[in-house]
């Protein structure tokens, strides 16, 4: 691939395109993209939405790094973990949401429109949710409609209502529909009783109507404008419909984990000294917690000086950790929902729009607390590839080894024969070893669980 | 009964409406034409709500000001 050759995800905008030189992640703007950019930077807009965090701050580039025809170079403030909606607890997609309602009304008030409403385009920077895509906002045209308006509608607030009044987990049919969910789809599976919510009923059921009213169909231009005000008061009514959304996370597997645990104090505390003294002597820029629930550890990580990405599969513990990351304004734990079983996958065009998980690694470190029994009995994965995938996701690993005699192990196993003979610690540090030299084994009191400190072997890089 | 009614009127109006917003022009639009269409439909409507808004909350900070002021109170009194 050449130097400056668009990166795999940005291809669609010929305003401009994303690229590498050096390792340093820049934006070309090409000469279609010029006008806008220009209004951008002299409208206040630009100061205005990165003063209020919601826009990427940029840097303009060096003089004479400009690549073929563009007309400037800019060099954004990189993102350091790239997430994806599919991986946002409900309030994470909402804030999102929001944020980019907030962007469309700033920018009308001054001349400029968001040209599309990507959940994409939203990434969490310092815990906040920040438009990434400089080059969206364009020069308004009087008159014409928010050209965003039906992803908005697909991207947010079709998944956040499926998620609040149907089923929390309908929010990962936006990893199957990557432009965001059909609203046909939406407007079927929404309850009934969606049709009272006025914004729902215009934005979600009438609005899917009337795509399949019109779906391949010549017909007139409409000759109707659309005033400041009719698009002041479109964003002002998805606000309304977004924010009146509401879940509250209860009643799933893991959110109430720690009430419900066989740890004991001392053992709690064995385990948070232990991740502080690993973060400790290994430095890690970037942590990746696995199975972390509501990021009790990820914050001893995040405290003991790491930037600590806390993956659960659970909804609510998900949900939980980024209420208090939020409430905390905490700018170095990023909670995300992932199942391990099952990454997220490399997805559209060529496979290579949205990256899988290990694309995204690997990190400095990685904590996998508690886990090692989900994936060896629940999932029947063998040790030996357990191994291997902490192997490929960091370069060093905090693992908890639970034995079989753990009550959480036998729980497992209750409705199941035990065909896991070569689940002991024995056979545990034999298949480690392989990618991992074990530097140090930590009892913990109260349990039969150890910790381990390991590094990745130099022949695994 | 207001409150689950006046939804469905301003819908059945919306969906009418969209009929009479089109102009002679005909052309070939991509399937975004729907959202095209129901979103000028839409801005209509809520545009005068809003600009009600807009004029209510201004009334109310008026009378908020004033009725600060003939107490000689508020926080930037002193």
């Amino acid at each position: 691939m050449p130097p400056e050759a668009p990166l795999a995800a940005s291809f669609r905008d010929p305003a401009g395109f994303v690229f590498r030189r050096d390792g340093v992640l820049l934006r070309a703007i090409r000469e279609p993209g010029r006008p806008h950019y220009d209004a951008l930077m002299s409208s206040g807009l630009y100061d205005e939405l990165a003063a209020a965090r919601l826009l990427v701050p940029h840097e303009e580039g060096p003089a004479g790094a400009v690549p073929g025809d563009a007309y400037k170079v800019i060099r954004p403030e990189e993102v350091p973990f790239v997430s994806y909606p599919y991986e946002w607890s409900f309030s994470q997609l909402q804030d999102a949401a929001l944020a980019t309602l907030e962007i469309q009304k700033r920018a009308l008030r001054r001349g400029l429109t968001l040209v599309d409403a990507s959940a994409y385009n939203i990434q969490f920077l310092r815990g906040a949710p920040v438009l990434i895509d400089t080059l969206s906002l364009r020069r308004a045209v009087a008159g014409e409609p928010w050209t965003g308006y039906r992803q908005y509608c697909q991207h947010f607030l079709a998944p956040l209502a499926l998620m609040a009044l149907r089923d929390i987990r309908l929010g990962q049919l936006l990893r199957v529909h990557i432009d965001g969910i059909p609203l046909d789809l939406a407007s079927s599976l929404l309850p009934f009783g969606s049709r009272r919510r006025l914004t729902l009923l215009l934005h979600l059921h009438l609005h899917a109507r009337s795509q399949k009213r019109y779906e391949g169909r010549a017909v007139a231009v409409p000759r109707r404008k659309v005033s400041l005000r009719g698009l002041l008061g479109l964003v002002d009514s998805l606000e309304s419909g977004t924010r009146k959304l509401r879940w509250r996370p209860s009643g799933t597997e893991w959110a109430d984990y720690y009430e419900d645990t066989n740890y004991s104090p001392e053992g709690q505390t064995g385990k948070r000294m232990a991740v502080e003294a690993f973060i400790a002597e290994v430095k890690p820029g970037t942590v990746w917690d696995l199975g972390a629930n509501v990021g009790t550890f990820s914050r001893a990580a995040s405290a003991a000086g790491a930037r600590v990405v806390s993956f659960d599969i659970d909804p609510a513990c998900v949900e939980k950790s980024y209420l208090r990351v939020r409430a905390e304004k905490d700018e170095r734990v990023l909670p995300l929902l992932l199942d391990l079983t099952n990454p997220s996958p490399a997805a559209g065009w060529e496979n290579a729009e949205r990256l899988s998980l290990l694309e995204r690694g690997p990190a400095d470190a990685v904590l996998a607390l508690a886990l090692i029994h989900h994936l060896a009995i629940g999932n029947n994965v063998p040790l030996g590839r357990a191994a291997g995938f902490f192997a490929r996701a960091g370069r060093s690993l905090l693992i908890e080894f639970v034995p079989k005699s753990d009550s959480q192990v036998n729980r497992l196993l209750v409705t199941r024969e035990d065909i896991f003979e070569r689940y002991t610690q024995e056979e545990f540090e034999r298949a480690f070893s392989g990618p991992f030299e074990i530097r140090r084994r930590i009892p913990l009191p109260g349990s039969g669980r150890v910790l381990y400190a390991m590094t990745r072997r130099p022949s695994q890089e | 009964m207001i409150r689950t009614r006046a939804p469905r009127l301003l819908a059945a109006g919306l969906v009418l409406g969209t009929g009479v917003l089109t102009g002679n022009a005909a052309a070939y639009i991509d399937p975004g034409t729907g959202s095209y269409i129901i979103q000028i439909a839409i801005a209509a409507a809520v545009g005068l709500a809003f600009s009600i808004k807009v004029f209510w909350k201004k009334i109310a900070a008026f009378l908020r000001r004033t009725f600060t002021s003939k107490k000689g109170g508020g926080p930037d009194a002193a």
